[in-house]
């Protein structure tokens, strides 16, 4: 589903920012003392200029001569970013259940506890049906991805291995776990694999990290967590996620610390989703979330210069990629439509196709089955529509936005659930808009590196430099 | 170290750059980041 686009017939030379045909610019205070931005929203340019210099950056002359050059192609490359891609991964749920209940899981607790384990058997057979499709549908070389993701996916563990070892070759797996179940054995056969891991663990305390995640008998998982991060220590295929709540957002600071002490080289500060009531019952206020928050980046920052060791914030990571570079963007959430259902879908224990993972909860999202039906005809059911068609421009107050292609007003679980359909923003507003000033004021002061992975601009080519 | 602040920056009246690539679409949620790095 494209933007509309209707013939433009107006004379105008588009010699002057803002009238006319020519580019239009947003002006946006970022607290920076001595830089403005100017940014155009539609193909997600922006520019910083000093204070004293906005009147001169607005004149005929190089910032408009060098914009204009490129405008064409950022709006393609836009266009193409957010309508033309297929779907090259798939988050796959071995089993429904878990053997952990935390408050704000997405997934229905009737199914955690006694949900579908999908048999050996069928994860096969479904493996080799997601085979065949990418093969048929991916362009030759590019190898599609398979995260197997819960509920907790251990649980299921003959097939989960059973899958690893026969389709090795043909995917690249990752595995999201809370981490309690992982014997020596089985982090060695991940690890010599290359197999990217991504763990759970919401604060650098016991006490904060069990407010919301705990075992159904209200017990602490916090150790375990610990023993399996000292056991990758030194994995870099390995992440961490803090979901942030209001029970937890003060600790940041120490998390991302006790994060970096511990050699994790990637974690997420993810603001927790409110797609169920329970996550939203501990929602952090934007305000405050973004306080605790940048205030971590902050840390991750000292920790650098301390150490010459990066621990990168890889949700914020994300942010700046938007910024420096869109379509190097690792994290299809913060893009409209975002990457459910067009660059990834979910597979539930039973084979049923959702949008995402967010969605696996709610029937209504629910476009088919891998094993009955074509997975080309389910991305086109209204279940999927509904989701991929979600786009900023249809979204008040984000088609006015100035950070609209920044942040693409996640997630649309949320919007839907939370406040009350596809057209409503996402659960988190200010916490975009504060990333991204904080992201820019990094710009602003060459800082921005010491925030990104090593040589993340390898596979770049720098298409404007001012 | 890379990145680190730089005096000079502060004079630019414009500081603006973009980076191309192909857009592949191989990016996931927030869920997992998948690296490709060998142990």
């Amino acid at each position: 589903m494209k933007t509309e686009t209707k013939k433009n017939r107006a004379a105008s030379r588009g010699r002057h920012f803002n009238t006319g045909n020519g580019p239009m610019l947003q002006a946006l205070d970022i607290g920076h003392n001595n830089y403005a931005a100017l940014v155009d929203p539609d193909t997600a340019f922006w520019s910083l200029v000093r204070k004293d210099k906005i009147a001169d950056a607005l004149a005929p002359g190089g910032l408009l001569a060098a914009y204009r050059r490129k405008a064409a192609v950022f709006a393609r490359e836009m266009e193409q970013f957010r309508f033309g891609l297929t779907p090259s991964a798939v988050y796959f749920n071995p089993t429904d259940r878990c053997n952990l209940n935390c408050r704000y899981c997405y997934i229905p607790e009737t199914m955690r506890r006694a949900g579908t384990h999908m048999s050996t058997e069928n994860l096969l057979a479904a493996l080799g049906i997601l085979k065949k499709y990418f093969r048929k549908n991916l362009p030759a070389g590019m190898k599609p991805q398979i995260v197997f993701h819960g509920a907790e996916p251990t649980l299921n563990r003959e097939a989960l291995f059973a899958g690893l070892e026969q389709f090795g070759g043909d995917f690249r797996f990752g595995l999201q776990t809370n981490g309690t179940l992982l014997t020596d054995g089985d982090i060695e056969f991940l690890t010599s694999r290359g197999i990217a891991i991504g763990l759970s663990l919401d604060a650098d305390v016991e006490s904060v990290a069990s407010r919301a995640r705990k075992t159904w008998s209200g017990r602490s998982v916090f150790g375990k967590v610990l023993a399996t991060m000292e056991k990758l220590r030194g994995y870099p295929n390995y992440s961490v996620i803090c979901t942030v709540t209001r029970q937890n957002q003060r600790q940041l600071s120490r998390t991302v610390e006790f994060f970096h002490k511990h050699e994790v080289p990637t974690c997420m500060l993810n603001p927790v989703r409110c797609t169920r009531p329970g996550a939203r019952r501990i929602k952090p206020a934007d305000h405050e979330m973004s306080r605790y928050y940048l205030a971590a980046l902050d840390r991750t920052h000292e920790l650098y210069e301390r150490t010459g060791r990066k621990i990168v914030v890889a949700n914020f990571a994300n942010i700046l990629l938007a910024i420096l570079a869109p379509q190097a963007r690792r994290l299809m959430c913060d893009i409209s439509p975002c990457g459910g259902g067009r660059c990834f879908f979910a597979v539930s224990a039973k084979g049923d196709m959702f949008p995402c993972s967010e969605f696996i909860g709610l029937p209504a999202f629910n476009g088919g089955n891998l094993f009955r039906d074509d997975i080309n005809a389910v991305l086109q059911t209204p279940a999927f529509r509904k989701v991929t068609g979600r786009k900023v421009e249809d979204i008040e107050p984000c088609r006015r936005c100035a950070v609209r292609h920044f942040c693409g007003s996640p997630c649309p679980a949320e919007a839907h659930e939370m406040n009350g359909g596809m057209e409503q923003p996402g659960a988190f507003c200010e916490l975009y808009e504060e990333q991204v000033r904080y992201a820019l004021r990094l710009i602003a002061d060459d800082k921005h590196e010491a925030y990104l992975w090593d040589n993340w601009d390898k596979d770049t080519v720098t298409t404007l430099e001012l | 170290m890379k990145g680190k602040k730089s005096c000079c920056c502060q004079k630019k009246k414009v500081i603006a750059t973009r980076k191309s690539c192909k857009a592949t679409g191989a990016g996931l949620s927030h869920y997992v980041m998948m690296e490709t790095k060998k142990k």
